[in-house]
């Protein structure tokens, strides 16, 4: 973890500028952070653990667990291969609108992810400009667990290409024309050199991917058509069950989801040095 | 391409090497070859375009004009993965997901080769560079000198047609320097493949190589043996860039070096014109310093002087010369320890100077007089 530690002495006795710093930071996290947190466990457990397992294990909350995990899955597969190849070519190859094109693909994240849906349902949906041309072959895109992907691909699709090319553009060069020289092609190079060198980018772009896409709520709600046991995601079940007035249901699943990106997270954190060893 | 017993074999040729980076020329028509088991040393400062030779007989850069030919085989068009040269880089530039087993036999398996050759061949490389011990290990667990090791087997381990080094002892410690540079040389000399290597550093260019190529801003000055190179230097680049210089202007007449109140008999052929101007080069140990009192019979005497500096330097006194001419030119004079115990000099000393060895170059001070260049 890195930090910039100072050992100078700034008083003659006792400092109390330190423990004075930290409770105050600490304080303004309470009710901004900490206490929201804790309010999800302290709440979802109040009438016991049996209460909150027979929430957990209602058919509805089980099928939007299992569809968030799934169409998670899929977007980040994708968003990692793309993010890949595209941070190969945009850190090699210099053309006219490259820079275009790497703004372009770190457009989504300034975008709120409810015009993200929106724009979507303009292009794929029954009448969309594509979609239209879709509909008399009954291929309909959304309101599907398809059309949960793809907005989340959207959504994540700068994350995993963040990650991933900064190792490519920092690379030593000379790793690769040494496996030239010895006789390798381009993608035995890649294969062999380059890749094993990426392990740690390409987990860390998947976690953060996977996670963000867990939680991804705007574009859904728009694109999903929200519909139970269908295409509701875990954070639109909550929203779903909330607006039902059964907040134990919604608590339970929301427990589940706090707990999951903490692991994440936990993983990103504490595996940082190797996921970033050379 | 046969050549008769007796004669070594070529096994790189530089022909007519040209290359340009924009408008700048970093090199400019350099030829040059490399025989069968020999080691060449490419010699020049930062910019001298060493580094771009080696790229392009690696297959790293292509040249403007000009061939790459190894083993008889025109290899210019061909990239750098179908030469089948051997690279050790600076960085040395060893796969850090690999094990050092691992690195040695990845140019056999990217040729596919059965296991058991590969590990055959890679037991005897582990065994030829004193690796067993460190072969299970990563290369951030071994020091400078093991990882150059591990990149000197990785080349060999698929029959390079020749072997290119890229500064190999720049990132190493003074001491380790000196002692690798001898390992190196006696292992080239055991595995007899022809190499090249680039340096900055005189004293290692000596040492390693069985001829010298000074480079001087993308052209080629001289190539030769270390001896030849020291004491017959080709130009007043070569000459100051190996070793040490004093120089001094003077004139060709009727046969003999003079500037003003000196003069010097020429033994052997010069190739400069009478009344040309010239330049006289020679080296801190060839000048010999003496009481007017103590002198003897076999050197040439330059003129007179007197000592204006005395430096201790360890194995030998490097001692600042002001000469009695109209110039007042110092000079730089190194002198043994034989000499200083038998002959002690002191500040402010008058002296006589004179020369064991001494070389005459022509003077290009014009244009037309560089471009002619045969005198």
């Amino acid at each position: 973890m890195s930090a910039n530690l100072s050992g100078i002495r700034h008083t003659r006795g006792f400092d109390v500028i330190k423990p004075l710093s930290i409770m105050t930071l600490i304080i303004v996290m309470m009710p901004l952070v900490l206490l929201p947190l804790a309010s999800i466990f302290i709440f979802g457990t109040s009438n016991g653990l049996r209460s909150f397992w027979n929430a957990l294990t209602a058919p509805e909350a089980i099928f939007a667990l299992q569809l968030s995990m799934v169409t998670s899955f899929w977007a980040t597969a994708f968003n990692v291969v793309f993010g890949l190849f595209a941070a190969y070519v945009l850190s090699k190859y210099n053309f006219w609108g490259r820079n275009a094109l790497i703004v372009t693909i770190s457009l989504p994240t300034a975008i709120p992810t409810a015009v993200a849906g929106f724009a979507l349902l303009l292009l794929w949906g029954p009448y969309g400009i594509l979609g239209k041309y879709l509909e008399p072959y009954g291929i309909h895109l959304m309101f599907t667990a398809a059309a949960i992907i793809l907005a989340n691909i959207f959504v994540t699709f700068p994350l995993a290409f963040g990650v991933i090319k900064p190792v490519f553009d920092t690379m030593n060069q000379s790793l690769e024309e040494a496996s030239a020289t010895m006789g390798a092609t381009r993608w035995q190079t890649f294969w062999h050199v380059t890749l094993p060198s990426l392990r740690g980018a390409i987990l860390s772009g998947a976690l953060l991917t996977f996670a963000r896409s867990v939680g991804e709520f705007g574009s859904t709600i728009l694109v999903s058509g929200n519909l139970a046991g269908r295409t509701q995601t875990a954070p639109l079940y909550i929203f779903a069950k909330f607006n039902e007035g059964q907040v134990e249901a919604a608590n339970a699943i929301a427990i589940v989801l706090a707990l999951f990106s903490f692991l994440i997270f936990s993983v990103l954190f504490f595996a940082r040095d190797w996921l970033e060893a050379e | 391409m046969t050549e008769s017993t007796g004669k070594t074999q070529i096994a790189v040729t530089v022909e007519g090497i040209s290359k340009k980076f924009g408008a700048a020329s970093v090199l400019e028509d350099i030829n040059f070859e490399v025989s069968e088991g020999e080691t060449i040393v490419l010699l020049g400062a930062s910019g001298s375009g060493k580094t771009t030779i080696l790229r392009i007989i690696a297959g790293l850069e292509a040249p403007d004009s000009g061939r790459v030919i190894l083993h008889a085989k025109d290899v210019t068009k061909i990239p750098a993965r179908g030469r089948g040269v051997g690279v050790i880089f600076q960085s040395y530039a060893l796969f850090p997901k690999m094990s050092v087993e691992q690195n040695i036999g990845y140019g056999l398996r990217l040729r596919k080769k059965a296991k058991a050759e590969i590990n055959e061949v890679t037991d005897g490389l582990i065994e030829l560079t004193g690796l067993q011990e460190h072969r299970k290990k990563y290369p951030s667990q071994l020091s400078g000198g093991q990882q150059q090791r591990v990149a000197i087997a990785r080349a060999l381990a698929y029959n390079p047609e020749v072997l290119l080094f890229d500064e190999p002892f720049g990132a190493l410690d003074a001491q380790i320097r000196t002692r690798l540079r001898r390992e190196i040389r006696a292992l080239l000399k055991e595995i007899k493949v022809p190499s090249i290597f680039i340096t900055h550093d005189q004293e290692e260019a000596l040492e390693l190589g069985d001829r010298i190529a000074v480079l001087n801003e993308g052209r080629l000055e001289q190539i030769g043996t270390p001896y030849d190179v020291y004491t017959k230097p080709a130009t007043e680049y070569v000459a100051t860039f190996l070793g040490a210089a004093n120089l001094m202007l003077g004139i060709i007449n009727d046969g003999k070096f003079e500037a003003e109140d000196v003069f010097l008999k020429i033994e052997g052929d010069v190739p400069v014109r009478d009344r040309q101007s010239v330049k006289l080069v020679f080296r801190p140990e060839d000048v010999f310093l003496r009481k007017p009192e103590n002198l003897t019979q076999n050197y040439q005497p330059l003129t007179d002087g007197f000592i204006e500096e005395v430096n201790f330097v360890g194995a030998f006194e490097r001692v600042v010369v002001r000469l009695n001419i109209s110039t007042r030119q110092p000079i730089i004079v190194t002198r043994p320890k034989t000499e200083t115990t038998a002959f002690p000099l002191t500040i402010g000393q008058k002296v006589k100077v004179g020369l064991v060895r001494f070389r005459i170059l022509p003077n290009y001070t014009l244009a037309s007089e560089r471009a002619s260049r045969v005198v």
